[in-house]
């Protein structure tokens, strides 16, 4: 069993690293890795853009933010992956690739979920943060960006890195619209094979798994230095708690 | 944005005209006539829920009025503006709250200087150099580099005043800057606000501290169910109380 999992890796890890590259697209972890940081790196910015959004008074921002919140809470990611897939392409009439498809559903999806941790935590921090601020002469989006998100983005880091992790499995999902990204490279390698699935599909969740624990690892390092930056910071008491509860709208 | 006219000088830092504002159908301030003259301390004093802080917290409008107009340093307040000129006159008031309210996430050093750079583009050479003076001033300069939650209540509160002070306000503005403190921490807040009442500085102060008022301030007034009822130097009010709800609030206090 064990000699099998080496005998598998050692003839196919440029298969299950990169893909089918350079005969084919880029694909296995490499694009999956891409794909993960892509859509987190992106998700992000979108999600603290739609948290603001579902603060505004103006119904211009507040309702497309709402909708879209609702819809992602409310739809399956695979849904809106096949949905995307199929009518993207008849909505601007020309061919979108897999990679794409799969890229801006999973930021549009990881960013509506991502907003509410973030306005949770904008949330708990309370009116006194703000006001305090504002008193002192900052504008909103100054308040917001010195005062408020600083501590609030860090009270949230563990709901925020949960979500960065579900953002990684979720790209599996791009084996069902023939995105060649880790997932479908083990199928391929399956495929082959035939007679060891269970080796083939044991490796892939100990990749996974692999990645997701480092991540974890990683963040919590990160949480510690700035905790022991801010020495016994209210926020420190709440960010260990990763059942830090998001209030409904 | 000021008016720096001849008539500003003999113009009241903050003045009161006909100023009601409501809470739903609850009245909070009932037709308020008055004015802090520069250089004065003003200590608003009342039983709780009188509208102290309602009162208080429409002068940098942090609370809108309905009704009335309320100018600070000539300039009115509650006026049309764009946010950036709203932004510039709360700028120019010192607020210092009950819970304080430091930046958690930022030092001592820090929560005096982010305003004056962020706010006011201070070189932040010159902003840490000044805001190491106010430190300094309220005896904290040894806790530059603290954060907020390693510093007792005292200590934050003066840490606020000096973040206050930073912005350069021509008047500052308490609202109860002692009542979320140990009794063994007053002292130290209170003395920090008698420096700046000694150095000439524009104070409208809410507080129960009595023995402050009765020292410092110029002239108290007297607040319940969101009127003034009375306005009187300190040895006037607290000698001879006109109203019978100020008196009976005095007696109240006493025991
Ligand atoms: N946001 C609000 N909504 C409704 N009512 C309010 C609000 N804020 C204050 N009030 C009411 O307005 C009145 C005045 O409140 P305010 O906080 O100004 O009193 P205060 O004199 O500062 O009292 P305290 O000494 O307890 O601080 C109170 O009756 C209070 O219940
Ligand atoms: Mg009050």
């Amino acid at each position: 069993m064990l000699l099998d999992l080496v005998d598998i890796i050692r003839e196919n890890w440029l298969l299950l690293l990169i893909g089918q590259y350079p005969n084919g697209p880029l694909g296995g972890f490499a694009a999956t890795l891409i794909l993960s940081v892509l859509s987190i790196a992106l998700a992000f910015p979108l999600s603290v853009l739609i948290a603001f959004a579902r603060f505004s008074t103006n119904p211009l921002l507040l309702w497309p933010a709402t909708v879209l919140v609702y819809v992602a809470r409310g739809v399956p990611l695979l849904m809106l992956i096949l949905w995307v897939y199929f009518m993207v392409p008849l909505l601007i009439g020309a061919n979108v690739p897999g990679f794409v498809t799969m890229l801006v559903t999973l930021v549009i999806y990881e960013g509506a979920f991502l907003s509410e941790v973030v306005r949770g935590g904008i949330v708990a921090l309370g009116r006194g943060q703000v006001e305090t601020a504002r008193a002192l002469g900052h504008g909103y989006f100054g308040a917001m960006i010195h005062i408020i998100l600083p501590q609030a983005l860090y009270n949230v880091m563990p709901s925020i890195l949960s979500q960065f992790v579900s953002a990684i499995k979720e790209t599996t999902l791009g084996y069902v619209i023939n995105v060649p990204e880790l997932t479908f490279a083990a199928n391929q390698v399956n495929n082959q094979l035939l007679t060891k699935p269970f080796e083939v599909f044991f490796l892939l969740a100990i990749i996974y798994f692999l990645v997701c624990w480092t991540l974890t690892r990683a963040a919590l390092v990160l949480e510690r230095r700035i905790a022991h930056k801010r020495a016994g910071m209210p926020g420190v008491a709440l960010s260990l708690n990763p059942q830090m509860p998001v209030p409904e709208p | 944005m000021t008016q720096e006219t001849p008539t500003a000088k003999v113009e009241p830092m903050i003045r009161f005209s006909n100023v009601n504002k409501n809470y739903g159908g609850f009245q909070a301030l009932v037709d308020i006539n008055a004015e802090v003259a520069r250089g004065e301390v003003v200590v608003v004093c009342g039983p709780s829920g009188s509208g102290k802080s309602t009162l208080i917290r429409t002068v940098n409008r942090l609370e809108e009025i309905h009704s009335g107009t309320i100018t600070f340093d000539g300039r009115s307040v509650h006026g049309k503006m764009r946010g950036s000129e709203l932004n510039h006159l709360r700028s120019r008031i010192g607020f210092v709250f009950q819970s304080f309210n430091l930046f958690p996430h930022l030092s001592a050093l820090e929560n005096v200087t982010i305003s004056p750079v962020k706010v006011n583009g201070v070189d932040r050479e010159q902003a840490r150099d000044r805001a190491m003076r106010l430190l300094d001033r309220v005896g904290l300069s040894a806790k530059a580099n603290a954060y907020p939650a390693q510093l007792s209540g005292g200590q934050q509160q003066r840490v606020a005043i000096a973040r206050a002070l930073a912005m350069e306000p021509p008047a500052m503005l308490f609202d109860e800057p002692t009542s979320a403190l140990d009794p063994e921490m007053v002292g130290e807040v209170l003395a920090v606000m008698r420096g700046l009442a000694a150095d000439g500085m524009t104070m409208m102060c809410v507080t129960h501290e009595m023995g402050f008022a009765r020292e410092v301030a110029d002239r108290v007034w007297f607040m319940d169910a969101g009127q003034i009822l009375e306005t009187a130097e300190p040895s006037v009010f607290f000698g001879d109380p006109q109203h019978a709800r100020a008196q009976r609030f005095l007696s109240d206090l006493r025991h």
